[in-house]
């Protein structure tokens, strides 16, 4: 998302963290299920039919995958920032193939010498619902 | 005055956002030149009358009072104005809790309950109405503007209040930090604690606003 790096002097309440707008594919998806279980059963996150014999109305993204996502939201915010802790609430299911933005916002900086920020992280689709919302602590180096 | 009367703290299970950090985070925005004179913590099922803000909205200049909000068998109910005989008479942590008992109750005891996102289905009030539920003939109010409303539920809600001549609320519905103030109620009073809020809010000298973000 952005190469530039970025020291904690550069960084203030309020700013603000993308946005980011990423599409699943269904391959993705499979790929990412397949390095937990190479050669897995179609599920509700692989197939549509397996979703909706579940209650879903199509196969969704799963958990482990969304966090993933959003981490990356953070790690792409710059070169040089650590991601130290992520901590999200899944508010509804993640579909496929359909645009999704992904935004933060710095909420707090903590100015006693850890170069510690926290911010808000969140999940949209196309018609501003929030899927996934959370927190971040994040870490930024001092400028040199 | 201007109170954000729906937020969640770390108290509830699905918020991440502590009452330091939306101190915090009303004072950026202040500084930004948005208007907000203070908020009601409304979590999920669970009222503590051991915490007390009162210091900690004198050190801030903030007015941070606390209500909840309540599963019931008609949807979510904000609660505002809660007192221990209440809370010995109705379980907030009882999912299927009758709403109609809450109303009364909260009728009976100073307190006022009425209905949170009404469009929202499943736990809308909106949709248990439309579903043939009767009764609540007492509740004159509920919430409008809710900050994490999905599409259509805002017109439902809107629906439901005109038809019903129903004074409207505003409230973030804040899970995250950033999100506290996004919609608010706008009340023509002053109000220092619980039982002027319930005052207010009987009055229906007020209306529900959205916070221009600047």
């Amino acid at each position: 998302m952005n190469n530039t790096p970025l020291y904690f002097e550069d960084v203030e309440f309020g700013d603000d963290i993308g946005p980011i707008i990423k599409e699943v594919s269904d391959q993705a998806v499979i790929d990412f299920v397949s390095i937990r279980e190479p050669e897995s059963e179609p599920s509700r996150f692989t197939s549509k039919e397996v979703a909706q014999s579940q209650g879903l109305p199509e196969a969704i993204v799963p958990g482990a995958m969304n966090i993933a996502l959003m981490s990356q939201l953070l790690t792409g915010w710059s070169d040089n920032v650590s991601l130290l802790k992520l901590d999200v609430v899944f508010r509804k299911t993640v579909p496929h193939n359909t645009p999704l933005k992904f935004s933060g916002i710095i909420t707090d900086k903590d100015e006693s010498g850890s170069n510690n920020l926290e911010c808000d992280i969140t999940m949209e689709n196309e018609e501003g619902v929030k899927l996934v919302i959370g927190n971040a602590l994040i870490h930024l180096p001092n400028r040199p | 005055m201007l109170l954000d009367l729906h937020t969640h703290s770390t108290a509830s299970d699905d918020s991440r956002a502590s009452i330091e950090q939306y101190i915090k985070w009303i004072h950026i925005l202040r500084k930004k030149g948005n208007e907000i004179d203070g908020f009601v913590v409304t979590d999920h099922r669970q009222f503590d009358h051991d915490v007390n803000y009162e210091s900690v909205s004198k050190e801030n200049g903030i007015t941070i009072l606390k209500g909840a909000e309540l599963d019931t068998d008609t949807g979510h109910f904000l609660v505002y104005g809660i007192t221990e005989k209440i809370t010995s008479i109705i379980n907030f942590a009882d999912v299927t809790m009758s709403a109609q008992k809450l109303v009364d109750v909260c009728d009976t005891y100073g307190a006022i309950a009425f209905p949170a996102h009404p469009g929202r289905a499943g736990i809308g009030f909106a949709h248990y109405l439309d579903n043939g539920v009767k009764g609540f003939e007492t509740v004159k109010t509920a919430e409008l503007l809710n900050g994490s409303n999905r599409p259509g539920e805002g017109e439902k809600a809107e629906e439901l209040i005109q038809s019903k001549g129903y004074n409207a609320t505003g409230g973030s519905d804040a899970h995250i930090v950033s999100a506290i103030g996004t919609c608010m109620t706008l009340f023509e009073s002053n109000i220092t604690n619980e039982t002027e809020l319930v005052t207010a809010l009987r009055s229906g000298s007020f209306e529900a606003v959205r916070m221009d973000k600047k």
